[in-house]
């Protein structure tokens, strides 16, 4: 995300001879380097933090001495969470429903932003009306609860992938993108035969990588976080994604009302469940970003050569 | 996407969506049988207490089940298979998990989904699906429930059931009924500093004051009491508040109330401004300014409280069963010779009293239900289950033989040794509630004190002992209010209640001090005060002149 290369200047080869940094340019050097290891140390400790927390125990975590090394090595929330059956199947949940909905997502938000992204299409405020209109209003909870019932999506993936598949803000975002590419491009295409859809499946989208993976990216995230969808169209425990089982989990740990549901493991890990349930939920989506970020890069670039 | 739902929005939807209109019938017994005609196939006709109820065909009910995470929910629990067996009725459940139930409950109420039978209802939580008609008035069908009848009459429950009614006189809530009140929550001590100063385990709250001197003198540089939950939006050390209230006679903490009965002048007074509420406030705040309890007992969270205790800073703190064995003692596992016990509950200026309701969450009926031909046999399936003798003790304990031995009557009561339950068998490979299904949140709940007391330990026992002799203060009486009436009753509530909770910490903390006490009741005036006491008086009033 952050496109300044810090090393570069420090390297002899990569320096222009004969143009000597100023002092001024230098204590800038300094001075950023400084702000910037402050702002990852800012964000990291508290990954580092959690992850201690999950592998600790949770008499260390209350007494408040775990920080970046776990105390009291241990596995047992780790083991309950996996060991179960019921989670895998949630996770595979996840998946699929981040996987299925982001296509789905995508295919419908670049249709409806590369459609109004073309000024002679008549008609075109109305549509964008009817997008930021949804912005401002919705119908509301149960409403959109009778809908999906009435529609007979309860309890399938349908319920979960359709009704958010188009994010209006992506939209914009993506309609912008689009209106920034050079018309002349597509005149060119059209010159050399191509349709309306070759133009958009040969032309724009090859040159819209950055924004695609962006708003990949988005979805996903939004969806492989999401829960309050399937918590409310699904009745069944094996229809549900990771994070409505994990979210339970907590609830559960953290719970002190209901006097039957005080289990000797509920509060034997309440402790540390916070932590094993954010480690677990956030590792796969961590791991996606380093494979993501070069679409950034060469989206910044793109930019730059423009014009 | 988590959409804020307002109980308004609620009522709308429910209304606007037209759901089933509420079928009255009368109080007694004829006209009911002919308007219940059509509703009796697979009910018995000589179901009553001490029946087992075993519907006539197999019958199948619509559910909404809580998944508890400690138990998730499992189609092959023993449990289904055996109520299956028994009474011939099986489910179609809806699960939803714990951490939000009531809000799946509110959607598939409000828009006609909701099943037939809908457990883990806390009351005053169906108050909002009354107005809309989808939840049935369950007092009018109490001829369908001998057990239930038998129990409230038997454990002389009716005043406590009162205080569930709405305006109209009847109520929506099964609820779970207890014999006695169960009392839990109390302090923890270290008896072992006790001990070594020579102090004996307090009674009074004037004797914790002594101990806590004692204590002081000893450890100067410490406080000896920091205390927990004081999660908002009570004024904090909620249970603290609640245990000393109850000792001075008023409401505070968890046990909050906005009026309290005056059983003298026959009318209700507003909790935050008596005088019994100033002298518990004055007592705290004599602890706060001789430093005997650290003044972040009202602030700090859960977790830094049990942090002092755990590294000996502090040397009591609020506890219930469960805290005190599985937290604090293994806290201080690690200070030699440290010992730690629930303390029974300190008594005050009321004497040896308890207070508490003696209802729990209970269940709810769909309103399509009464239409349904199963109705009738659905009322004593539920009667049975959740109010009989037998289908008490089988929810809870399971099958005799099997997960458990003995009687419950007699004390005799074993978890069979192969089989887990909290702290009762640790190491036993199975667990009751995870391999069973039995002792579930949504099931088994309530019932008679000799049952309560089949699942303590025999340091719980002892505590509950304590508490069997003390008397048990009445409730207050009813005072149904109009959904009008709950809707402004609420908004002077909220306005006095954060202002009392506000001065109540300044009091305790020395930021005000006492002598400014009529100064605060003039202030809770200025916030209708007198206006909303006496609503609530005007509708015990008329909820009195009704009956």
């Amino acid at each position: 995300m952050v496109a300044v290369d810090l090393r570069r200047p420090d390297r002899p080869t990569g320096r222009p001879r004969g143009i000597r940094p100023s002092r001024g340019y230098r204590v800038f050097q300094v001075v950023n380097a400084v702000i910037l290891t402050g702002v990852v140390v800012v964000t990291l400790y508290p990954f580092v933090n959690i992850l201690a927390r999950s592998f600790s125990q949770t008499e260390f975590i209350r007494s408040g001495q775990v920080n970046l090394w776990p105390k009291g090595f241990n596995l047992t929330t780790y083991g309950r969470v996996m060991s179960d059956p019921m989670f895998w199947t949630n996770y595979r949940n996840t998946v699929v429903y981040t996987v299925v909905a982001t296509a789905i997502a995508m295919v419908l938000t670049t249709c409806y932003a590369y459609v109004l992204s073309k000024k002679h299409l008549r008609g075109r405020p109305l549509l964008v009306g009817i997008a930021v209109f949804t912005l401002f209003f919705n119908g509301g909870l149960i409403p959109n609860y009778v809908l999906v019932s009435s529609l007979g999506l309860r309890n399938t993936i349908w319920a979960i992938v359709l009704p958010n598949a188009i994010n209006v803000f992506n939209l914009l975002v993506m309609k912008a993108f689009f209106e920034s590419l050079p018309a002349e491009l597509e005149e060119a295409a059209a010159v050399d035969g191509l349709g309306t859809y070759g133009i958009l499946l040969r032309i724009v989208l090859p040159l819209s990588k950055a924004v695609i993976a962006t708003m990949i990216l988005f979805y996903a995230v939004t969806f492989w976080n999401s829960w309050f969808s399937a918590f409310l169209y699904m009745d069944r425990l094996e229809l549900f994604p990771a994070t409505v089982y994990l979210r339970n989990l907590i609830a559960g740990a953290t719970a002190g009302t209901d006097q039957t549901a005080a289990s000797d493991f509920g509060l034997q890990v309440a402790a540390n469940i916070q932590a094993v349930t954010i480690v677990l939920t956030m590792l796969p989506i961590m791991l996606v970003y380093p494979f993501i970020q070069r679409y950034f890069v060469s989206g910044v670039l793109l930019g730059a050569v423009k014009g | 996407m988590n959409y804020p739902v307002t109980r308004r929005q609620l009522l709308a939807a429910a209304g606007a969506i037209g759901t089933v209109a509420l079928v009255g019938c009368g109080d007694d017994g004829s006209p009911q049988d002919q308007a219940l005609a059509g509703n009796r196939v697979g009910a018995m006709d000589n179901f009553g207490v001490g029946t087992q109820f075993k519907a006539t065909e197999a019958l199948n009910f619509s559910i909404l089940i809580l998944s508890n995470p400690a138990y998730p929910y499992n189609k092959d629990w023993p449990f289904f298979k055996e109520v299956t067996t028994r009474t011939n009725v099986s489910f179609t459940p809806t699960v939803v998990p714990l951490s939000d139930y009531n809000q799946k409950r509110s959607v598939m109420v409000s828009s006609g989904n909701a099943p037939f039978i809908i457990p883990k209802t806390y009351h005053p939580d169906e108050e909002q699906y009354v107005a809309g008609g989808a939840i049935l008035a369950v007092s009018d069908y109490m001829d369908l429930m001998p057990n239930f009848k038998d129990k409230v009459a038997k454990w002389n429950l009716q005043g406590d059931l009162d205080g569930l009614r709405a305006e109209d006189g009847k109520f929506y809530l099964l609820p779970g009924i207890h014999e006695d009140v169960w009392v839990d929550y109390s302090l923890a001590m270290r008896t072992d500093i006790l001990q070594k100063l020579n102090l004996t385990v307090p009674q009074t709250w004037d004797e914790l004051h002594t101990v806590l001197k004692a204590m002081k003198a000893a450890y100067p540089n410490q406080f000896p009491f920091s205390d927990r939950w004081s999660t908002p939006p009570n004024p904090g050390a909620n249970n603290l508040l609640a245990n000393i209230s109850q000792a001075y006679g008023t409401y505070a903490g968890w046990d909050w109330q906005g009026t309290h009965w005056d059983e003298a002048t026959g009318k209700f007074v507003f909790s935050g401004a008596m005088d019994q509420y100033k002298q518990m406030v004055q007592y705290l705040n004599t602890l706060v300014s001789e430093k005997l309890i650290d003044p972040e007992s009202f602030t700090q969270p859960d977790d830094a409280a049990q942090q002092k205790f755990a590294r000996g800073r502090s040397f009591v703190i609020s506890t219930n069963a469960q805290s005190l064995v599985n937290d604090y003692r293994k806290d201080i596992a690690s200070i030699p010779g440290a010992t730690v016990v629930k303390i029974p509950r300190l008594m005050g200026p009321q004497g040896a009293v308890k207070a508490g309701s003696r209802l729990e969450n209970g269940v709810m009926i769909s309103s399509k239900a009464r239409e349904s031909k199963n109705f009738v046999a659905m009322m004593q399936f539920i009667d049975w289950l959740w109010y009989s003798d037998a289908g008490q003790l089988f929810a809870k304990w399971g099958l005799e033989g099997q997960t458990y031995t003995g009687k419950v009557e007699d004390g005799s009561f074993k978890l069979a040794s192969d089989v887990k339950w909290a702290g009762l068998n640790p190491t036993a490979p199975k667990s009751l509630q995870v391999d069973y299904g039995f002792y579930n949140g949504v099931f088994a709940y309530g019932g008679s004190t000799k049952l309560l007391n089949s699942q303590f330990s025999e340091e719980e026992q002892e505590f509950q002992q304590a508490m069997a002799g003390r008397r048990t203060l009445p409730v207050p009486p009813p005072h149904p209010l109009s959904a009008d009436e709950r809707e402004q009753a609420s908004l002077w509530e909220t306005a006095l209640h954060d202002h009392v909770n506000q001065q109540t910490l300044a009091f305790i903390l020395g930021r005000r001090p006492l002598s400014e006490w009529d100064a605060y009741v003039t202030e809770l005036k200025g916030k209708n005060m007198d206006t909303y006491v006496d609503m609530i008086n005007r509708a015990y009033e008329r909820f009195k002149s009704k009956r």
